[in-house]
């Protein structure tokens, strides 16, 4: 009840009636106002946290390990990646960046790019897919695998299950590989020591998360985006170009 | 404070939480934020996508809308509506059951919890609660 006017007023189901704002409104608007502003505030500091580390001059020069080659060994800028399977900003410059890295950089001869298989711990189902991966290589279609196990990323990561190996067979399939040669060599983890090497070259450039790319000699952390890829290729394009390491060449499709 | 401005203050609270998944799922927001639990294991996860989108974005379209009938029904000419009430139980009431679904996923499917997705369930319980309270209040009769 309101007040003393509405005392001899019988209720009456279904009835509510108009009141008068109620004090607590200005507290009310108050209070959404300030969860407003500070939910924004949050956000945007959220937002505008740099994804990337600073940019930092490393040694490629004794590239130890080989990675995995696309494009002419010899073009003027050198790129490597360091990638996890899992990891969803791998996946999202898999996507997003990469088939314009290809087609505009790589096929146009200006960039040789190494994938290295940065597999990182606590993503269990990462190794297997580099094992998957490199299985593929030995059939000439590792950049297949690849673009499989990164479109397909949420089918067979850690949380959706804890046997990858089903979906990486499908993969296989679709790709056109001798099923029976990939899943000899997947069963048997064949090529542990080349994915430990890429993984220790990480180590060696101190890749502390993924992705992170050597682009000329800058190392550049971070699904970045085309235009800002090809500002560190233009970059390292100007300076004179490191030593490529040596090693087999696969050829990506688009 | 009246049950449907704690249920306002709630959803837009609700809504910067979903938002904040939805700018990762968008890869606006480079890493989640986590001090408990395994946030990112659960966000990529298969169940992090319903209907085609994002879990998170349905979660933000929910919050909008429970937080534009929380708002109208607080306003002069929404107060007197008693269908607010029985629209704001069944909304929250979906999303409590919908949100008790993702719990069990995260405890007994993908092993991993979100601490932000276990906010938003109890924010949800929390706008349910209070809008069963505000539906008992306005059944019988006058309010006040």
């Amino acid at each position: 009840m309101a007040g003393g006017r509405d005392a001899g007023k019988r209720k009456r189901p279904g009835v509510v009636k108009k009141k008068k704002p109620a004090k607590s409104s200005r507290g009310f608007y108050l209070l959404l106002a300030i969860i407003f502003i500070g939910g924004g505030v949050w956000l945007a500091t959220l937002a505008s946290r740099p994804k990337a580390a600073p940019v930092q001059e490393v040694d490629v020069t004794a590239a130890a390990a080989e990675g995995y080659l696309a494009g002419n060994p010899s073009a003027p800028v050198q790129v490597l990646e360091f990638a996890d399977y899992e990891c969803p900003a791998c996946g999202q410059f898999s996507l997003v960046t990469e088939p314009d890295v290809r087609r505009r950089l790589i096929q146009a001869g200006l960039v040789s790019y190494r994938f290295y298989d940065f597999p990182l711990p606590q993503h269990k189902n990462s190794l297997q897919a580099s094992i998957a991966a490199a299985c593929a290589d030995d059939q000439k279609k590792f950049w297949e695998m690849h673009d499989a196990l990164f479109f397909n990323q949420p089918e067979w990561s850690t949380g959706a299950t804890t046997n990858p190996g089903k979906f990486f067979q499908d993969y296989a399939k679709q790709i056109g590989l001798n099923v029976d040669d990939w899943k000899k060599c997947f069963e048997a983890q064949q090529h542990l020591t080349r994915i430990y090497g890429n993984r220790k070259e990480g180590d060696r450039v101190g890749v502390s998360q993924t992705p992170t790319f050597v682009i000329g000699r800058k190392k550049v952390v971070g699904a970045i985006g085309y235009d800002e890829f090809k500002m560190y290729v233009d970059s390292a394009a100007a300076l004179p170009p490191a030593p490529a390491p040596a090693g087999p060449k696969s050829t990506p499709k688009q | 404070m009246r049950p449907r401005q704690v249920i306002a203050v709630l959803a837009l609270t609700g809504a910067f939480v979903a938002l904040y998944l939805t700018l990762y799922k968008m890869g606006v927001i480079g890493e989640l934020s986590c001090s408990v639990g395994e946030c990112e294991t659960v966000n990529t996860s298969r169940w992090a996508t319903f209907l085609g989108g994002p879990v998170a974005a349905w979660g933000l379209a929910t919050y909008v809308m429970i937080l534009t009938l929380a708002a109208f029904g607080v306003s002069e000419r929404g107060e007197g509506s008693r269908k607010i009430s029985w629209a704001l139980v069944a909304i929250t009431g979906w999303s409590v059951l919908f949100s008790a679904w993702l719990t069990y996923l995260e405890l007994f499917v993908i092993h991993a919890i979100c601490i932000w997705c276990v906010t938003s369930a109890c924010i949800m319980l929390g706008m349910f609660v209070t809008s069963l309270v505000d539906l008992r209040g306005r059944i019988g009769g006058i309010e006040e």
